[in-house]
């Protein structure tokens, strides 16, 4: 996989996503929208009622949570089907894969524990104990460290990703639930969902260095352009900020309940699920415009990385 | 050890309150109803945050705030059950308003974490009412207890939703 990585052509700009793979929890489903035509497959039955997604870095493979069944779901990307499935805690929410793309972090909302899954062998390989109900889950771009924000605790866990040793805590602010960290590492950003507010953490400075104000229960936090789109799930907005300054640039109207949202590596476009709307909303990074609401299942969550490269 | 196991089990209930813990299921309920009625006269009636009268399960309404973002009411039931709401969004020219439960003893309903809206479109002379909400169940943990369950919360509020909408569709069109 590294020295795939390392003999392919160098390429300086980032391809645009291909697809989005939306989990639709009271749906039960998973809906894969082509990302050029704006149109959703059939949804494929999930089970379970699934919330959080981790696409792998080489678009062969989605991780889906299922807490109800209390399962990590392996869809296989190319074949459009459940590869297999296993249980894993007693609540399996928030996932993240390592960029190598061998192990998903699984965060366990009951159990207070982030597990580490060897999914090939379909079994849990290790887990470390976080704070209370740990809900997202971020693995830095050079894979060295993990995340989660542990909700209920109101800090983030961090931890080395090679010895599996809590190496740091970090207080913010009330109930983060969605945690995302920079290309560089070099900053983390929670959305607090009790306190209105995003944390901007330092990471190599292990602590919070400031605090953005943004819509009512904000959810996840997604980042492109120098510029953090933050959903506000009762707002029924987005808001974007600028990371250097930390104003707030504009809030955004979506559609109603917005959870998981991520940028297309590219960077034109970030992508939103509504979850009472039931789409998936394009936001133009330039214009900070809603440019095509996309019909998914019913309740698309989407929480986590849920873009698929080009196949 | 069993008197052990029981104040753990005491400790356990009261935990998850405490730490206003939901589990991670969010459950929707959605009704519509139309109304031959046009869109303005049924936004008269639904758009007022600070009358609940037209709901036969509620007795009485109290607030304060009018019609303003941040306004609160209480709306009590005929058993003296009550619930706290606060109104989160007003658009009068959308017809649309939102607004959460800030605090309800899950006795009285059996959900957390309750936000809901209303909205009203015309359809020609007629209007389409929708209430939408979102919320967790009663009990925060595993394995709920059956009248605190996914399925007793949606039962509720469905309950709650289609008993207000048929009674506001009777008063509109019988007036």
């Amino acid at each position: 996989m590294a020295a795939l990585a390392s003999t392919a052509p160098a390429s300086a700009e980032p391809k645009a996503a291909g697809e989005a793979f939306v989990t639709n929890q009271p749906g039960d489903s998973l809906s894969i929208v082509d990302l050029a035509s704006g149109v959703a497959a059939p949804e494929i039955r999930i089970g379970g009622k699934p919330a959080g997604i981790a696409v792998a870095p080489d678009g062969r493979f989605a991780y889906l949570t299922s807490p109800e069944s209390k399962e990590l779901v392996v869809v296989d990307a190319e074949k459009r089907a459940v590869a297999s499935r296993f249980k894993v805690g007693e609540g399996p929410l928030g996932v993240a894969v390592h960029p190598a793309g061998d192990r998903v972090y699984v965060a366990d909302w009951y159990e207070h524990k982030l597990f580490v899954v060897d999914p090939v062998a379909g079994k849990v390989a290790g887990s470390v104990e976080v704070g209370q109900s740990p809900s997202g889950v971020a693995v830095t771009a050079d894979g060295a460290r993990i995340l989660t924000a542990d909700r209920d605790s109101n800090q983030v866990s961090i931890i080395d990703a090679r010895t599996l040793v809590r190496t740091g805590i970090v207080p913010v602010g009330k109930r983060p639930f969605g945690v995302t960290i920079d290309a560089e590492g070099r900053r983390a950003y929670t959305a607090n969902v009790a306190g209105d507010d995003v944390s901007v953490i330092d990471l190599a400075a292990g602590k919070v260095v400031g605090t953005v104000k943004v819509g009512h229960r904000p959810y996840a936090v997604a980042l492109t352009g120098g510029r953090a789109f933050v959903t506000d799930q009762y707002g029924g907005t987005v808001t974007v900020f600028d990371v250097a300054t930390l104003e707030v640039v504009k809030t955004i109207e979506v559609g109603e309940y917005p959870e998981g949202i991520e940028a297309d590596p590219a960077g034109g476009a970030v992508y939103v699920a509504c979850w009472e709307a039931n789409t998936l909303e394009r936001i133009d990074t330039a214009t900070l415009e809603v440019v095509s609401r996309i019909p998914v299942g019913n309740g698309p969550r989407a929480f986590g990385r849920f873009l698929r490269p080009h196949g | 050890m069993v008197r052990l196991f029981a104040s753990f089990l005491a400790l356990a209930c009261l935990m998850p309150l405490a730490a206003s813990a939901h589990g991670p299921t969010r459950q929707k309920v959605v009704e519509t109803v139309e109304i031959n009625a046009p869109a303005d006269k049924v936004w008269e009636v639904v758009g007022n945050f600070q009358d609940m009268s037209w709901h036969p399960a509620f007795v009485k309404t109290e607030g304060t705030g009018g019609n303003d973002v941040g306004a609160t009411r209480t709306l009590t039931l005929e058993n003296g059950g009550q619930i706290f709401e606060k109104l989160t969004k007003y658009n009068a020219e959308g017809k649309m308003l939102a607004y959460e439960i800030t605090e309800v003893d899950v006795k009285v309903v059996p959900v957390t974490n309750y936000s809901a809206s209303i909205t009203v479109t015309p359809e020609g002379d007629k209007s389409k009412v929708e209430w939408k909400s979102a919320f967790y169940r009663g009990y925060v943990n595993n394995d709920p207890p059956p009248e605190l369950s996914d399925e007793a919360a949606v039962n509720a509020i469905t309950g709650v939703f289609q008993s207000g909408l048929a009674a506001l569709k009777k008063k509109l069109e019988g007036g």
